[in-house]
C-alpha cells in the first residue's frame, strides 16, 4: 500500500552545517508519528522538507505515491515544477510553532482562504465546512474575531482549523505547543488528540513527551541529523534501546 | 554629442560659465536658507520644549501652517509683499524710506521659514531622544549650564538630528529651484533661459537634471560621512546603521 | 485687511479647487499603481531592482519643477514625439503636469510601499506558501494587503505633499488655486491678504484629507484596534 508520506535518505545542509544526514521515514494512512530530539537535531528541518519549505540537497520525497521533482543546479537543489509543489502543498496541512495566522483576516477568513483561492472551491461550501471545523476546535463563537484579539491557544486552534479546511491527506505539526503559555497547551493538545482518534495521518514534532507517548503509533528519535532510534511509543518513551535516546528521554520526561 | 558639449561647454557659444555661476548661486542661496531654517528651527523646537503653553502653541501654529501650505505661495508672499512688509516694519521702527528685498533675500527668507518648520520637528525629536541620564550625569559632575550644553547636549542632539537635517538640506536644495520665479540666477532659471533660447530645450533640462543630481548626491555623501562620525562609540547592531 | 477683498478673493480662489483636486487625485492614483509595480519589480528581478533604484534616485534627487519643465518644454525638441500618437496630450500643460506629478509621486510611493513590503511578517508568507499559494495569488491575497496597511500613514503624508506639489502646475499656466492666487497678487499687489486666503484654503483641504486618510486607516485595520472596539 502506498504510504501517505514517504521520505528517503534526505540530506540537508545550511552552509557548513549538515543538519540532515540521510533520514528516511514512511507514514502509512492513519498513522500518527511523533518526532522527538534535541534542539538542532534536525527535526523541524525534516518536517519542513515534506511540503518543500526547505529543499533537501539530496533524497526523495513522495506524497501519496507521487514523487516530488527536484532539480540540482550549481551545487544547490531546487524544485523543478512549481505547479506540482503548490498542488502537493494544498493536500498537506501544516501547523507552525508560531501559528502564522494572517493578521488582516478574521478567523473565518483565515480558514476559508486556501480552500477558496487555492483549491478553487465555491465560497458557500467552504464557509459551511469552515464553520463545522471551527465548531470542532471550539472556536465557533470567534469566527469574526481577528487573530490579534485571540489568546495563543485560540490562535493555534485557528491555525489547526485552517490546516483541516484544506482536507489534507496528512497533517504536519511543527512544535505546535512550544510557543504557548503552559495553561494554554492543554486546549491545543486536546484538539490534536481528537484528530488522532479520528484516524488522521499525522506527523508531530514535539517536546511534549507524555502527549506523544499517548497519541502516536510510532515514534522517531532524531539525533544530530540521523535517526537515533525509532519504534513504538512503549519502547521509545519507556524502554529506549540506545543510550542517547535513553539519556534524552530521561532528561525530558522528568519535567 | 559633440554639439551638446559645445552647448554646455566653456567655449564662446557655450553656456558652461553661466551654468557654473548658477550652480554656485544655488549653493549659496540654499546655504543661506538652510542657515535661516536652523535659526527658526531652533526657536521652534525651544518653543515646543520649553513648557510654556503660549510658546508651544505658537510653535505648533508655525509648524502646522507652514507645512500645510505650498512653498510657492510663501515665495510669492515675500516676493510681492516682502518689500512692503519690510518698509512698514522699518517705519514702525522710525526709519523712513523704501526698504527692498532683493531676489536672494526673498529666496533665503521664504525657503528658510519653510525649512525651519521641518527643522523644528527634527531638532525636537533629536532632543527628546537624548537619554535624560546623560544630562543628569553632566550636572552631577558639576558642569555649568553652558559647558554642559556645549560638551554634552549639543553633540548628542546632533547625533540624533543629523539624518533629519540631511533630509532638510536635500529639500532646501530642491526648493531653491522654486526661487527661479523671482528671477534669481540659480540653476533652474539659467537652464530655462538657455532652453528657451535654443532649439535644444531637452538637452538643457537634462543638464539641469545632472547638475542637481550631482549636488544632491554629493550632499548625501557629506551627510552620511557626518553621520558616521557622529555614531562613534556606539555599538552597531548587526546589519543596521543605528 | 479688507473683509470685502478677502471674501472676494476667497470666491475667486475656490474656482481653482476642482483643478487642484483633479491634479492631486489623478496623479496620486496613477502614481500609486505605478509605485506598486515599481516596488514589486524591485523585489523580484535583479535588473529591475537596479532600474527602479536609479529611477527613484533621479526623481527624488531633482526638483519637481525641473521635471515638469523637462516634460512640458523639453519633449517638444524631438521630432518623433511631435509626430507621435501621444503628442495631442503632451502639448497640453494639464497632461504634462499630470505626467510629471505621477512619475514623481510614484518614486516616493515606491519607497513607502517597499517599506511596507519589508514589514510583512515572514511567517504569514510561509503559511501562505505552505497552503499552496505562490506568485500573483500570494501577492494579491497576503503580501500586498498587509504591506499597504502598513504603508498607509506614510502614504497619507505623501498625499498631503502632492496637494502642495500641484501648486507648481500654475507655473505652466494651469489655473488651479496657486495660479489664480498669482493672477490676483500681480494685479492688486495685496500679497499678504491673498496669501492668507490661499493658505487657509490649502490648510482646509489638507485637514480634510488627513481626516479622510485616518478614517480609511481605521476602516482597513480593525485587526489593530483594541479587542471589543
Amino acid at each position: 500500500m502506498t504510504a501517505a508520506v514517504a521520505v528517503r535518505d534526505l540530506h540537508k545542509r545550511f552552509g557548513a552545517l549538515e543538519v540532515l544526514r540521510g533520514v528516511s521515514l514512511e507514514a502509512a494512512e492513519g498513522e500518527v508519528i511523533s518526532i522527538i530530539g534535541a534542539s538542532g537535531s534536525g527535526k523541524s528541518t525534516l518536517l519542513r522538507c515534506i511540503p518543500l519549505l526547505e529543499v533537501p540537497d539530496s533524497g526523495e520525497i513522495e506524497i501519496g505515491g507521487e514523487a516530488i521533482r527536484l532539480r540540482h543546479r550549481n551545487g544547490h537543489a531546487e524544485t523543478a515544477d512549481r505547479g506540482q509543489v503548490n498542488r502537493i502543498r494544498s493536500t498537506l496541512g501544516f501547523v507552525f510553532q508560531s501559528f502564522n495566522l494572517w493578521a488582516h483576516m478574521t478567523v473565518l477568513q483565515n480558514v476559508i482562504e486556501a480552500p477558496v483561492h487555492v483549491q478553487k472551491r465555491p465560497r458557500a461550501d467552504a464557509v459551511a465546512e469552515a464553520e463545522a471545523i471551527l465548531e470542532k476546535v471550539g472556536l465557533a463563537d470567534k469566527r469574526d474575531s481577528y487573530p490579534a484579539h485571540l489568546s495563543g491557544g485560540q490562535q493555534q486552534r485557528t491555525a489547526i482549523a485552517r490546516a483541516l479546511a484544506m482536507r489534507p491527506r496528512a497533517l504536519l505539526f511543527d512544535e505546535p505547543t512550544s510557543a504557548l503559555d503552559p495553561e494554554l497547551v492543554g486546549e491545543v493538545l486536546r484538539v490534536i488528540r481528537g484528530l488522532a482518534e479520528e484516524g488522521r495521518t499525522m506527523l508531530i514534532v514535539t517536546h511534549e513527551m507524555a502527549f506523544a507517548a499517548e497519541v502516536s503509533n510510532h515514534a522517531i528519535f532524531l539525533d544530530a541529523g540521523r535517526i537515533g532510534e525509532q519504534g513504538p511509543p512503549g519502547q521509545i518513551f519507556a524502554e529506549p534501546v540506545t543510550e542517547r535516546c535513553r539519556a534524552f528521554v530521561m532528561r525530558h520526561l522528568n519535567r | 554629442m559633440a554639439s551638446y558639449l559645445r552647448l554646455i561647454g566653456f567655449g564662446p557659444t557655450g553656456w558652461g560659465d553661466q551654468l557654473l555661476l548658477a550652480a554656485l548661486m544655488t549653493l549659496s542661496v540654499s546655504a543661506a536658507a538652510y542657515g535661516t531654517g536652523l535659526v527658526f528651527g531652533t526657536l521652534g523646537a525651544w518653543g515646543k520644549l520649553s513648557g510654556s503653553v503660549a510658546a508651544h502653541r505658537a510653535a505648533e501654529f508655525y509648524t502646522t501652517v507652514v507645512r500645510g501650505i505650498p512653498e510657492l505661495l510663501v515665495i510669492y508672499l515675500f516676493y510681492f509683499g516682502g518689500s512692503q512688509g519690510l518698509t512698514a516694519l522699518a517705519r514702525l521702527l522710525g526709519q523712513s524710506g523704501f526698504w527692498g528685498l532683493n531676489a536672494f533675500m526673498v529666496g533665503t527668507l521664504a525657503v528658510g521659514i519653510v525649512a525651519g518648520a521641518y527643522q523644528t520637528e527634527v531638532l525636537r525629536g533629536a532632543y527628546l531622544a537624548v537619554p535624560a541620564g546623560e544630562i543628569e550625569a553632566a550636572r552631577a559632575v558639576g558642569m555649568g549650564r553652558l559647558l554642559m550644553l556645549r560638551r554634552i547636549l549639543f553633540p548628542r542632539v546632533l547625533r540624533f538630528a543629523l539624518p533629519g537635517m540631511g533630509n532638510v538640506w536635500q529639500q532646501v536644495l530642491k526648493e531653491s529651484a522654486l526661487i527661479s520665479v523671482t528671477g534669481l540666477a540659480e540653476i533652474l532659471r539659467e537652464i530655462h533661459i538657455g532652453a528657451g533660447s535654443t532649439d535644444r530645450p531637452f538637452d538643457f533640462y537634462i543638464t539641469g537634471f545632472m547638475l542637481y543630481l550631482l549636488l544632491t548626491t554629493f550632499s548625501g555623501f557629506v551627510f552620511r560621512g557626518a553621520e558616521g562620525w557622529s555614531l562613534k562609540g556606539e555599538r552597531q547592531v548587526a546589519g543596521m546603521r543605528a | 485687511m479688507h473683509p470685502l477683498f478677502l471674501a472676494d478673493t476667497m470666491v475667486k480662489l475656490l474656482a481653482g479647487v476642482p483643478l487642484t483636486l483633479e491634479l492631486t487625485f489623478i496623479s496620486v492614483g496613477l502614481g500609486a499603481c505605478l509605485a506598486v509595480l515599481l516596488a514589486v519589480l524591485r523585489a523580484s528581478v535583479a535588473v529591475g531592482a537596479w532600474l527602479v533604484r536609479f529611477y527613484v534616485f533621479a526623481l527624488r534627487g531633482t526638483p519637481l519643477l525641473l521635471q515638469i519643465f523637462l516634460i512640458y518644454y523639453g519633449l517638444g525638441q524631438f521630432a518623433f514625439v511631435r509626430a507621435g500618437v501621444l503628442w495631442p496630450f503632451l502639448r497640453q500643460p494639464f497632461w504634462c503636469a499630470i505626467l510629471a506629478l505621477t512619475l514623481n509621486t510614484a518614486a516616493y510611493g515606491s519607497e513607502i510601499i517597499r517599506g511596507g513590503l519589508q514589514s510583512v511578517p515572514p511567517g504569514a508568507i510561509e503559511a501562505a506558501r505552505v497552503s499552496g499559494m505562490s506568485g500573483a495569488l500570494l501577492y494579491r491575497r497576503i503580501i500586498l494587503p498587509l504591506a499597504i496597511r502598513q504603508a498607509l500613514p506614510a502614504y497619507g503624508n505623501e498625499l498631503i505633499a502632492m496637494v502642495k506639489a500641484t501648486s507648481l502646475a500654475s507655473i505652466v499656466t494651469l489655473m488651479e488655486i496657486s495660479g489664480i492666487a498669482y493672477a490676483i497678487i500681480s494685479e492688486t499687489y495685496r500679497a499678504l491678504e491673498v496669501f492668507i486666503c490661499a493658505g487657509a484654503l490649502y490648510l482646509l483641504i489638507n485637514f480634510l484629507l488627513s481626516r479622510a486618510v485616518a478614517a480609511l486607516e481605521a476602516w482597513l485595520t480593525p485587526h489593530l484596534r483594541r479587542a471589543g472596539a
